[in-house]
């Protein structure tokens, strides 16, 4: 079974079709970094998954359930909020701009979530957060407003605070491209810890030498649909669709 | 120099402004958040009667509500029931102050809502949280700090309008204080209420400023 199944999935933006039948499976355990230009619609495929967007057509299943299935911008199945909630907790996001909460500490933001949705008990979330942390190495930050960290600092903690849902998926949507070149490679070696714990991943990226390197298939999209994919030897070595190659050329 | 009986009978209509003003604000900020989450709901009933509530109360003078719910109110209660009805004038002026602040502030915590950025309710909703969680725990605590300097403004305004009541016979700040300088004929009791007017001002935009630095500690 696999984890993530998106069917024929269309979405539109009043006269705008952003994505124009999208037909994805992603395994347990797999990092699946996804590729291409601005408004290929690929971020918008992250954000149909847990409902940010909603899709205009198609299904979605995670793990096999059905999460959401529309014709023509109408639900085709009754959609319990309790359900999306839930469902949400399982995919945990990373976003471009961290939007992390400025009003709680970085040990706040990581346990507010866990606290008030799963009700687990405060003590347990604290230490699974320190825990959390040291992982993303910012255990002496646990104090501090959000403000007072660089923005690698704060994807770091923006991944720990997804984590901290024990999501089954994690859904990056670029999660560097806000940050200094400096800062990059501190968020992208805590994803690749993220990687060989065997976290099944989707990531939107820019970074193709973290996609040749941690993902174990590269999907590149164009227009709305999915152009090309394979493994990153296929997909970023040997391309074989004229985009892809094109796409490639421009940004490498 | 005022005798015992005028200084009490200042004191009285200070307090009589004052209780009036507070009471208004704090009604009008709890209500005014329940108007304001009517307005940026998608539930269309709640939006229109949260736009028909501020486009009634903004729209007409105060006086004329102070009027309404004193005068108008008692002459419908007798016309229906046949009964007299009398309502206390300090109770009316706390209704119709807070009804008429509500509007005011359910705007100004609309704004407040609508300037957080939009990625926190996404944030919010992306780690689970249903919409009145994201609100309660994520949204509102953050219109915390941009809400102190228009909430501040109101209760100034407030404090002054309350001296709309001496139209429903109570006696406030300004309405003692004018009725002592036309029995003695002495213009100084206006200085006196401006003093007092703007001594409680003064604490008002003090306390006010502190508590906006207070709020602001997570900001850089």
């Amino acid at each position: 079974m696999s984890m993530v199944k998106l069917v024929n999935i269309r979405k539109s933006f009043g006269d705008l079709e952003v994505l124009k039948g999208v037909n994805l499976e992603i395994e347990a355990g797999e990092v699946v970094c996804i590729l291409g230009a601005s408004g290929s619609g690929k971020s918008t495929m992250l954000r149909c998954l847990n409902h940010l967007e909603r899709i205009s057509s198609g299904e979605i299943y995670i793990e096999g359930e059905l999460t959401d299935k529309r014709e023509n911008n109408k639900d085709m199945m009754r959609i319990d909020p309790h359900k999306v909630q839930q469902m949400c907790a399982e995919l945990g996001m990373v976003f471009q701009n961290f939007n992390l909460f400025p009003h709680l500490t970085v040990l706040e933001n990581i346990t507010i979530s866990p606290l008030i949705v799963k009700k687990v008990d405060k003590k347990e979330i604290e230490k699974k957060a320190f825990d959390l942390l040291e992982m993303v190495g910012l255990s002496d930050k646990a104090k501090e407003y959000p403000s007072r960290l660089s923005g690698g600092q704060q994807q770091r903690v923006a991944i720990a605070r997804a984590l901290a849902m024990e999501p089954k998926i994690m859904m990056f949507d670029e999660p560097t491209s806000a940050l200094d070149p400096e800062l990059v490679g501190e968020v992208l070696a805590t994803m690749r810890k993220l990687a060989e714990e065997g976290m099944t991943m989707m990531v939107v990226t820019h970074e193709i030498g973290f996609a040749r390197e941690v993902a174990d298939r590269v999907i590149f999209m164009d227009g709305g649909v999915i152009c090309e994919q394979g493994t990153p030897e296929e997909v970023i070595l040997n391309p074989k669709e004229d985009r892809t190659k094109s796409f490639l050329n421009k940004i490498l | 120099m005022l005798n015992e009986t005028q200084l009490w009978a200042i004191f009285d209509g200070t307090v009589v402004t004052i209780e009036i003003a507070l009471v208004a604000i704090v009604f009008g900020v709890l209500f005014g958040v329940i108007v304001a989450l009517g307005r940026i709901s998608k539930n269309r009933i709640a939006n229109a009667l949260s736009w028909f509530y501020i486009w009634f109360f903004r729209g007409t003078p105060l006086l004329l509500q102070l009027f309404m719910i004193f005068y108008a109110i008692p002459i419908i209660y007798l016309d229906a029931t046949g009964n007299t009805l009398l309502i206390d004038p300090m109770l009316c002026a706390f209704i119709a102050f807070s009804l008429n602040s509500t509007a005011y502030l359910a705007e100004i915590i609309r704004a407040a809502i609508e300037s957080i950025d939009n990625g926190q309710m996404e944030a919010a909703k992306a780690l689970g949280m249903s919409y009145r969680q994201a609100m309660m725990k994520i949204i509102i605590p953050q219109t915390y700090k941009r809400m102190v300097a228009p909430v501040g403004n109101e209760l100034i305004l407030l404090l002054k309008d309350t001296s709309l009541v001496s139209t429903i016979a109570l006696f406030d700040l300004l309405r003692t204080t004018k009725t002592m300088a036309s029995s003695t004929g002495s213009w100084i009791y206006y200085i006196y209420a401006a003093v007092i007017y703007l001594f409680l001002t003064t604490v008002i935009q003090v306390v006010f400023d502190k508590m906006e630095k207070k709020l602001g500690v997570y900001e850089r």
